[in-house]
């Protein structure tokens, strides 16, 4: 079953094409690759299909329903989340509210004490959840009563995916896992991801620049150039293509 | 030294209104990143409503209705300043509600007339507290500032609306992708940081009464209680307030009354310059 998929979508800014009739599916439980050059329109696609942006042409559908310009917070109460990139934590809020956030803000509108009840009363649930995610990445438990500002760059990675599993996202977008964070800090956070993916199913959409992180992670992948999709495929196939290892493996010498 | 103790009672007492102003900035500061140059004017519109209400219905009711009048035109202040879909440039924002401050003078002054208004306060009768005079209206702004400030102090940082507020500011970007509605969140903010200040203008009245043009004033020193904080501090905001409200009475006491509000200004261009080296970016 199709989760996620974009059917041609285009994004502009202003006359700038960003995205240029973009199509991609991810499958439940998937885990699949969005890589490409700096400027190549990654972060544009998700942002499309998260809802942040609006697309100028063509759709976007979660299981089979179209949402095209509606807006994240549908998005989200849908099942997608995303871990935009340079993380976005809150940063004057301890970890835990950073984590209790991303609970809330699925039942939270401008009626605010009815949201406030609903929230209330979905506490519990809210609670547990927060503890299966202190569960997996126990390293928030510790931090929890710290500002998430005031956290190195890996734990702010952390706090920001942590924040999108507490909306029990049935698909994870994560834009850039790798940008300024240390080899061995990534490493273990792939290992996570794939732990959530074969644990607790839920499918991945990896944004990133790092090729060779997105093969080893991912079943399948899109490579886009300039707005288009340039190649797409299961990654064993594409790792041994001579075009992409001269343009994102460093031509075999990485 | 009973002049300078009367002087520190009113100065208290501005102060209290001072400190509710600038509590109110930085309730909205803290959850849009929007500084709200007509915060001053929900302050006179509290007022000036409340004084047309008491002709037609017993004062504390038309108090109550004009505290809520107040927050409703904050909300849509709100509207207009963060755009429909809450994605206004924060600078913007800004000029927008100088705009709306400027035209809500012109506003003021074609619905209420030029007259300065006050009406009477809780009571006529002041206390005598060795030789200084205490009117009960200062106690009661006083209070309604404590009160504020540990209630907004409590709600930021312990409830999950105040949360949500806070995170919004924080990075708006994060806050829309869990599912934050950004122009739901500024109109909670606008709406009871009006209220606050509607409420600080209604008791203030009695004692300096308000015109069209005295919410500028009161949104300089209020933003100037503000800064002490970085505009980020709910208590320090009142402190600010406090302090600023003495050194003002003081001076209007020892030195010039003309001089109050170049205080104030003073006070901020100096705090801005310290600060900015910090973490302040207005």
């Amino acid at each position: 079953m199709t989760l996620l998929a974009l059917d041609g979508v285009t994004v502009r800014y202003g006359r700038a094409v960003a995205v240029d009739g973009v199509s991609l599916a991810v499958a439940e439980g998937e885990r699949v690759a969005l890589i490409g050059p700096n400027g190549a329109g990654k972060t544009s696609v998700v942002n499309a299909a998260c809802g942040v942006v609006r697309p100028a042409g063509g759709r976007v559908l979660i299981e089979g329903e179209d949402v095209t310009g509606r807006t994240p917070s549908v998005v989200v109460r849908r099942g997608i989340s995303q871990v935009p990139e340079g993380r976005h934590v809150f940063s004057s809020l301890p970890v835990e509210a950073n984590l209790l956030l991303g609970a809330y803000g699925r039942v939270f509108r401008l009626e605010i004490v009815s949201s406030t009840l609903r929230y209330l009363r979905s506490r519990r649930e809210v609670r547990e959840q927060l503890d299966r995610i202190y569960d997996l990445l126990p390293k928030l438990h510790e931090l929890r009563e710290r500002p998430a500002g005031r956290t190195s760059g890996g734990e702010q990675q952390m706090v920001a995916i942590g924040r999108a599993l507490m909306a029990r996202p049935r698909l994870l977008a994560i834009d850039e896992l790798s940008l300024g964070l240390a080899p061995v800090l990534v490493q273990s956070l792939a290992e996570f991801l794939v732990r959530l993916n074969d644990e607790e199913g839920v499918a991945i959409l990896l944004v990133d620049q790092s090729a060779s992180l997105a093969f080893s992670l991912c079943e399948r992948a899109y490579v886009l150039e300039t707005g288009r999709v340039a190649l797409e495929g299961p990654s064993g196939d594409l790792a041994g293509r001579a075009e992409v290892k001269s343009a994102y493996l460093g031509g075999g010498s990485a | 030294m009973t002049t300078f103790f009367q002087l520190v009672v009113v100065g208290l007492s501005t102060g209290s209104m001072f400190a509710i102003v600038g509590m109110s900035l930085v309730l909205v500061y803290r959850a849009t990143g929007i500084v709200n140059f007509a915060q001053g004017v929900f302050a006179v519109l509290g007022g000036l409503l409340t004084y047309s209400l008491s002709q037609r219905m017993p004062l504390p009711l038309g108090a109550v209705l004009a505290a809520l009048a107040t927050a409703f035109v904050a909300t849509l202040v709100a509207v207009v300043a963060v755009g429909i879909r809450g994605r206004t440039t924060h600078l913007a924002s800004l000029i927008i509600t100088v705009g709306i401050a400027i035209l809500a003078e012109a506003a003021l002054l074609a619905a209420f007339g030029e007259v300065p208004r006050s009406y009477s306060a809780v009571s006529d009768h002041a206390w005598d507290i060795g030789g200084v005079l205490v009117q009960p209206q200062y106690a009661v702004l006083a209070l309604v500032a404590l009160a504020a400030a540990i209630g907004l102090t409590l709600f930021l940082r312990h409830t999950i609306v105040g949360q949500a507020l806070v995170a919004s500011a924080d990075s708006p970007r994060a806050a829309e992708l869990i599912g934050l509605n950004l122009r739901s969140v500024a109109v909670i903010a606008f709406a009871l940081a009006g209220a606050l200040t509607a409420t600080g203008g209604i008791l203030l009245a009695p004692t300096v009464p308000l015109a069209y043009g005295s919410g500028l004033t009161i949104t300089i020193n209020g933003f100037a209680a503000a800064v002490f904080g970085g505009l980020a501090s709910i208590r320090l905001a009142l402190l600010g307030g406090y302090a600023l409200g003495i050194v003002e009475q003081l001076v209007v006491g020892y030195v010039d009354p003309q001089y109050n509000l170049i205080i104030a200004l003073l006070v901020m261009l100096v705090l801005i310059g310290w600060r900015s080296r910090g973490e302040l970016a207005v």
